[in-house]
This record gives structure tokens, C-alpha cells and sequence, in this order.
């Protein structure tokens, strides 16, 4: 069964070649390499993968993932990020970005409308308007991990919006304010609710055809060593209200290597989903991605 | 204390929903309105606090604890324009298991697909949904499918778009307008298209089981239920 791995991260040690923001998770001398990557793939009969940018949101940040897309054409596909002060005429870093068609979208936390939802709604007043106009207007993908205050304001974009497509990160889970922080293997945690209060303003989202959700970063979630069995409910939530054909597996590579490991990780869905038939479960882990995101045959 | 008709409980029974106009009116609603308003005012920035933490829902705004906020809420409890259909349905045997006074604002989704409350396991379990300002059709007015409600009627199927659920029915009504419904039945709040939060009230009833309610659940309003009718409304005590 070909499998696409549809969120993860790669980056390389700082240089004037590839240059990069540095913390604490990314110092100047760590490296999460495509080749690295490509290796424990293979390992465990992954074919493809979309590389999500990290290290900064300058077209400069960028080198390395557009480099390891020419590099792996067949292999990857790219989403880019756009810096906060382009946000209101953000047109020509997108286009720059995209413009050899391996970046294929964008990623964003925030919507930018009133916190408050009782509030008037008018999408052209939201900071992320532009985005989602261009990404309409250029068929790019919108990779959504939205903060939980903007939340509600989600559904308002995707009915002005609906021919985009846009795939929520992380099993839809909008982080809170205060919630984020760093476990002691260096890696992201987000304190939640399972299930997401959120989920009031995001299950509907299903009835919009061109909404689709990342079960991935489990770990980041779960109150539980693999394989998350806290998380199971809220994976059937998922699965029920969207079908297995709006659903694609990931990994978040490279936070995982060492816990619970890539290989665990493969194996997630059929921890969490054991009743999936095998057409589900082969488009849960490659064909929702392929035909969305509109990957290649592997052997092209 | 309106009772049922025999045509209104052949309706309940047939259908597992029952729409009462006028179920509040005149001084009362306006109490109601003007406490709800209130109330509302009073919590809102909580909830607000809650919602940039994911900790609250922004989708729909319940205010907390409203028995304790004011004795408008909790006349709601047992008041005369659906506690006699509600004591009738149950045998007048009837407790209460929670309020929820609550903002729906405009969204162009629904917070809740369609779905069932409970199990036919549980005990006979009913909702009263009242109108505390006028909800149309598209302003998130309530979506019941008549006769869901039986053991026989299966799965709740999962259906986009929201409106395409076969055999449904929505109710839109005035203020002071209830809802009246049997919670084994599907039902959802339908899309608010308009540029107006929905405004209304649900009261979460069932029959009486040992146990299902603690006598410490609503023990800080205990001073306001002085009849025995109210003690055991509340679950005040051992039965």
C-alpha cells in the first residue's frame, strides 16, 4: 500500500546556504535532513511527504525546503509560510513561493476576525483575508492550525471561500492561549480538552467539501504514552463526520523519531481506527493526499 | 397548569415533539427577557477568557450556574406552561437534571449536527427549548425529525448538508414560543443566517431513577424549594 506521510519537517544546520531561524528546538547546529527523512521512510514503506516550512516565514527561510523539492521532485510537495507584516498584501511572497508549483500552499495559526463571536462578521475585515482571497484565486492550499480564539471565525472564511482547499493540522485542535509549552524531549505540547471545545465551532466544517483534517500530533495531545488510546474517541469522532476520503495521515516528523519512534507512528491509525476497512484506512494514508494535494505517482 | 390534550399526547407520542406557543408570556417573558439580557452581560466576559484558552466553547454561551443567579430561572424549573405536559409524560414522577440559558450566535454552521441525547436506556429523557426572543426559520430555531424518538428508528445518519435530513422539521417561533421534545429523538439547532444571536433557554429534564441525580447537585438553592413538589423536582433528598 503506497503511503503519503502529509505533515512533517525538515531543516538544516544554519548556514549562509540555508539560512534559518534558530531556538531552542532548532539550534544553529541541529539538522532534521530530507535525506534523514528519506531513510526512515524507506524503513518503513512511506513513499511520499509534504514538507511543512519551519525556521522562518522569509522567502530566505525557505531555501532549504525549496531546495530538497527540486532535489526529491516526485517525492515531496511543500507549504510555505508568509511573514506576519505581509499579511495585508501578502500576493507576491505566495507567488514567489509557489511559483515553480512545489509549494503548493500556505500555513497559518490565526484568521484574524473579533474574539468575540457574538460580534459582526465580515470576512474582508479579517487580518488573513488576502491569504485566502489569493489562495482562491491561485488554487493554493490553506494549512490551517488555528489558534482557539479565532476558531469561530473559521467557518465564516470557508463559506466565503469554499473552492479552496484547506486542511486542518493536528486532528482540528486549536491550541489555547497560555496552553503551549515544551515536554522534556523538546517537543511541542498542547495542554486541551479531549474532546477540543472547539470541536462546536469545527465538526460542522464537514458539510463544506473541500475540508479535510490531519490525524497527526498525537503526541503533542494525548495525556497518555503511545498509542494514545485517550485520543481514540475523538479519532471516531473525525472519522464519522468527515469519511476516511477528507482524512490524511501524518507524522510530524521530526518530533516523533525518538518518541514513540516513525515506526509507531505508521501504525497510529490502525491503533486508534482498528475498524477501518482497507479502502478507508488506504485513503486515510495516502489517497486523501494524493488527490488533494495532487502528488505524483510515485514512480514518475 | 395546562395538562395535555388527548390529541397533544397522541402528537407526543406519535411524533416525540410538541410545540407550545405562548408557552410564556406578558410579565413573565419580559422578567425573563430582561434577567436573561442580564445575566448574560454579567458572564460574558468570562466567557470570552475562556474561549482564547479553548477552555470554553465559542460556538454556543451557556451562563453558569444560572439557579444561582437569580429565582427567574429557577420559576422556570416548574413553570405552568410545560410542567404539566412534562409531569404527564412522566408519570409525575419528573427531575430535573440541568438548565442551560444559552447565546447561539450567527455562524454559517451549526454547532451541533444532528444527533440523539441519549440511549433508550436511559430513562425517559425530555428537553423544553424556549424562545426568549423571536427565532425564524434560518435563525437557528430548532430541528426535530418527528417520530425518531422510537426504538425502532436506527442509526442518526450523518447528512450534508444539515437541511437535507429526510423527514425533518424546523421550528421557528415568538418569544415566550417553547419547545417541547423527546431527547431519544434526532435533532439539532438549525443554521443562524441572520445577523442575530439566538436567544433561548434549554431545560433538561427525565424521569426519576435512584441515583441518576446527587442531593447535593442543586443543594445551594435548597432554600428556594420549599414544597415537597420542588424537593423532589430538584432531588433534594434521599428517595
Amino acid at each position: 500500500m503506497p503511503i503519503i506521510d502529509s505533515h512533517l519537517h525538515v531543516f538544516e544546520k544554519l548556514s549562509a546556504e540555508f539560512p534559518r531561524e534558530v531556538n531552542e528546538q532548532c539550534p544553529a547546529d541541529r539538522a532534521e535532513t530530507a535525506e534523514k527523512l528519506l531513510e526512515v521512510m524507506a524503513t518503513n514503506g512511506v513513499d511520499q511527504a509534504v514538507l511543512t516550512q519551519i525556521g522562518g516565514t522569509q522567502l530566505v527561510h525557505h531555501r532549504y525546503l525549496q531546495h530538497c523539492l527540486k532535489t526529491y521532485p516526485n517525492r515531496f510537495r511543500g507549504i510555505g509560510l508568509i511573514p506576519r507584516d505581509k499579511w495585508d498584501a501578502p500576493e507576491d511572497h505566495m507567488d514567489r513561493l509557489a511559483e515553480n508549483g512545489d509549494i503548493i500552499g500556505f500555513r497559518i495559526n490565526e484568521i484574524g476576525g473579533p474574539a468575540d463571536p457574538l460580534s459582526q462578521m465580515d470576512v474582508r475585515t479579517f487580518t488573513s483575508y488576502r491569504i485566502w482571497k489569493h489562495a482562491a484565486k491561485k488554487n493554493y492550499v490553506m494549512w490551517l492550525y488555528i489558534r482557539a480564539k479565532d476558531a469561530h471565525q473559521v467557518a465564516f472564511m470557508v463559506q466565503a471561500f469554499p473552492e479552496i482547499r484547506a486542511v486542518f493540522n493536528h486532528l482540528m485542535i486549536c491550541p489555547g492561549e497560555g496552553m503551549f509549552s515544551w515536554d522534556d524531549e523538546g517537543r511541542p505540547h498542547i495542554n486541551t480538552p479531549i474532546p477540543p471545545l472547539t470541536r462546536y465551532s469545527m465538526l460542522g466544517l464537514h458539510e463544506y467539501p473541500n475540508i479535510c483534517v490531519h490525524l497527526s500530533g498525537q503526541y503533542a495531545f494525548s495525556q497518555e504514552a503511545w498509542p494514545y488510546c485517550d485520543l481514540e474517541g475523538w479519532h471516531k469522532t473525525l472519522l464519522s463526520k468527515f469519511g476516511a476520503d477528507k482524512l490524511m495521515w501524518a507524522t510530524d516528523f521530526p518530533w516523533i523519531l525518538e518518541d514513540p519512534g516513525y515506526d509507531k507512528l505508521v501504525q497510529v491509525i490502525d491503533e486508534l481506527l482498528p475498524d477501518l476497512n482497507a479502502q478507508q484506512k488506504a485513503e486515510i494514508m495516502e489517497g486523501t493526499a494524493k488527490r488533494v494535494l495532487g502528488f505524483p505517482d510515485v514512480a514518475d | 397548569m395546562r395538562r395535555p390534550t388527548d390529541a397533544e399526547r397522541q402528537e407526543w407520542e406519535a411524533n416525540g415533539v410538541l410545540f407550545l406557543q405562548n408557552a410564556i408570556e406578558g410579565e413573565d417573558l419580559s422578567r425573563l427577557q430582561a434577567t436573561f439580557d442580564r445575566c448574560t452581560a454579567e458572564a460574558r466576559r468570562e466567557w470570552l477568557e475562556g474561549i482564547a484558552k479553548g477552555t470554553r466553547p465559542a460556538a454556543h454561551f451557556d451562563i453558569p450556574k444560572p439557579l444561582e443567579k437569580d429565582d427567574v430561572f429557577i420559576d422556570l424549573i416548574d413553570y405552568p406552561g410545560w410542567y404539566g405536559f412534562l409531569m404527564d409524560f412522566a408519570d409525575e414522577d419528573l427531575i430535573l437534571l440541568a438548565p442551560q440559558v444559552r447565546t447561539l450566535p450567527v455562524s454559517p454552521i451549526s454547532y451541533v449536527g444532528w444527533h440523539p441525547d441519549v440511549p433508550h436506556t436511559t430513562p425517559l429523557h425530555m428537553k423544553v427549548q424556549i424562545y426568549i426572543e423571536d427565532v425564524p426559520t434560518d435563525g437557528g430555531a430548532f430541528g426535530y425529525v418527528p417520530g425518531s424518538h422510537k426504538p425502532n428508528a436506527g442509526l442518526c445518519p450523518v447528512v450534508r448538508p444539515l437541511d437535507s435530513m429526510p423527514g425533518h422539521k424546523v421550528y421557528p417561533g415568538k418569544a415566550g414560543d417553547a419547545v417541547l421534545f423527546n431527547s431519544y429523538g434526532w435533532h439539532t439547532a438549525m443554521v443562524n443566517r441572520t445577523l442575530k444571536p439566538r436567544k433561548s433557554i434549554i431545560l433538561i429534564y427525565e424521569k426519576w431513577s435512584k441515583d441518576r441525580i446527587l442531593t447535593d447537585q442543586f443543594a445551594t438553592i435548597a432554600d428556594k424549594c420549599t414544597t415537597p413538589d420542588r424537593r423532589r423536582l430538584f432531588s433534594l433528598d434521599e428517595r
